[in-house]
């Protein structure tokens, strides 16, 4: 029951689209493809989107912080886009910040900050 | 009128089907998207809890209701451990699985009231309810 | 017996109303009997008055409708509770005396009266002090509800900017509520900034700001970023003193220097255009 979370490359960024629930393997697996793709590709940014997820507790938080922490070791920023109300409530309420990370209102924004970043 | 359902955490794959379920009762219940973004948060603290420390147990959704207001309840009970200091865990900050330390303390301020009954060698059982506004 | 009371209280009315209306005025801090124009406080003793004595005569109980009615009318006449239970206690003393003086009670059946009079009052106080209870905690939450509504709306001033005035004591409850209308605004307007207007919160404290704090942390997670305008001198006192950390956050004094940031932040400004 292993599903893998696809990554697409679209020039220097990778664009990635989380659609369903995480369960905390799929979350694993997924931190692991994503640094080798980095790795692979050169990539120096990276939009997630997570529009349809409805809920992130603190294991699921701490992988998506693990991997930005990583990724930006890599040379590559990450734009998180697509937060849910109810998920950036019950993150604030559980205590985790997720300081220092870029957020967008949805993909096309996400792209749009990637870009003016990596230009400066 | 209560009503209620189980799951057993034995494995990583429970805390899936445990929120899972969670969702559903809240919604059925009528919570609003961003309460249900809680119960099913708070369900999948617990049970990773259950899954971390006390190897197994099993996580209860039940549907309540009380004069005029409705609600659900967590229960979460484990045969584990137990735990040693009560007043550490709400802790803001404390861990011991290398987590980010939000569990307990997260935990409460999720939903409107919490009860933890703990029991050395005997184990663990944390009562959560999340009331209908 | 219940009869022959019914009979003459119904007989001494008029003279029983009167004396009870006049003792009534005679309570202190009090300001329904003094102040109501005549015909109001008439009409709501008669009302008590047929309450009362409602289920004195057989065919005629006291309803829960009747008594539900009764309750709504003095909680909006603010009656307090004291004050119903002070008005039911001087009925029933005067009515006493009244019927005493007319000598329908004597030294031979005072002690049945007596007993009418317990048997009659005690069950009317305690269905009334229910009703008016069950009364009060409606209109209290009534009133909160009325206070959520009044609560906050985000509302978008211009493309990519929206404004939410906050008005009142924030408690936790209503954080609650500010946070999600907030967050379901930010996405649902697309905005990218948010301006949270504190010139209407009279008092900031700790709890208040860390709500505030939270709030514009998750409107960080969303994606959007959250300015606080409206710092009034003593709110800035009072963060400082309290040591309130509020250095991720952009503040302004007014709400038009937040909307002058806002624009610049989203690359625009206002300019003047010349007249024709």
């Amino acid at each position: 029951m292993n599903m893998r979370i696809p990554i697409l490359k679209l020039n220097e960024t990778l664009i990635v689209s989380i659609q369903w629930e995480l369960d905390d393997q799929t979350a694993i697996q997924f931190q692991e493809d994503l640094l080798k793709k980095i790795h692979a590709t050169t990539a120096r940014g990276v939009v997630i989107d997570l529009t349809p997820i409805d809920f992130i507790d603190s294991f699921i938080a701490k992988v998506l912080g693990d991997v930005i922490h990583m990724s930006s070791l890599m040379g590559a920023k990450v734009v998180l886009t697509g937060i849910q109300p109810g998920v950036a409530i019950t993150l604030v309420e559980l205590g985790i910040r997720l300081e220092r990370i870029m957020t967008a209102l949805d993909l096309e924004n996400g792209l749009e900050k990637l870009h003016k970043e990596l230009e400066e | 009128m209560e009503y209620g359902s189980s799951v057993e955490i034995n494995t990583e794959w429970d805390i899936v089907a445990a929120r899972q379920l969670g969702r559903n009762e809240a919604k059925k219940i009528g919570f609003g998207t961003v309460d249900q973004a809680r119960i099913t948060t708070a369900i999948s603290e617990l049970a990773r809890n259950i899954y971390l420390y006390a190897g197994m147990g099993r996580i209860e959704i039940t549907c309540i209701l009380q004069g005029q207001m409705k609600g659900i309840s967590i229960i979460a009970s484990d045969e584990g451990p137990g735990i040693t200091d009560v007043r550490k865990v709400m802790d803001d900050g404390f861990t011991t699985s290398g987590g980010l330390g939000a569990g307990m303390p997260g935990v409460k301020r999720l939903m409107d009231e919490f009860n933890i009954a703990t029991e050395r060698g005997v184990g663990t059982t944390i009562t959560a309810i999340k009331w209908l506004r | 017996m219940n009869r022959e009371l019914s009979i003459n209280v119904s007989h001494f009315m008029d003279d029983i109303l009167m004396r009870w209306q006049e003792r009534m005025k005679e309570e202190k801090r009090e300001r329904f009997f003094q102040y109501m124009p005549d015909e109001v406080v008439d009409k709501t003793s008669k009302e008590f008055a047929e309450l009362m004595t409602s289920n004195l005569s057989a065919s005629a109980e006291v309803t829960p409708e009747k008594l539900k009615e009764f309750a709504e009318k003095v909680v909006r006449f603010g009656w307090s509770i004291k004050f119903v239970n002070k008005s039911i206690e001087h009925f029933s003393d005067v009515t006493f005396e009244t019927l005493e003086e007319a000598e329908v009670i004597n030294d031979s059946n005072y002690r049945t009266y007596m007993k009418i009079f317990s048997d009659w009052i005690s069950p009317l106080r305690n269905s009334i002090i229910e009703a008016y209870s069950i009364e009060w905690e409606r209109t209290v939450s009534l009133q909160k509800i009325a206070l959520q509504e009044l609560s906050a709306s985000l509302i978008p001033v211009f493309d990519k900017i929206s404004v939410m005035p906050l008005v009142g004591t924030i408690d936790t409850e209503r954080a609650k509520l500010i946070m999600e209308n907030l967050l379901e605004g930010v996405v649902k307007q697309r905005a990218e900034v948010v301006l949270l207007d504190i010139t209407g919160v009279p008092v900031v404290d700790t709890m208040v700001a860390h709500h505030i704090i939270q709030a514009a942390d998750a409107v960080r997670l969303v994606g959007a970023k959250c300015m606080l305008v409206g710092i009034r001198p003593e709110i800035a006192q009072t963060i400082v003193t309290l040591g309130i950390e509020l250095n991720d956050f952009t503040t302004t004094s007014t709400l038009r220097r937040g909307m002058q940031e806002a624009l610049k932040l989203t690359n625009r400004k206002m300019v003047e255009v010349e007249a024709k």
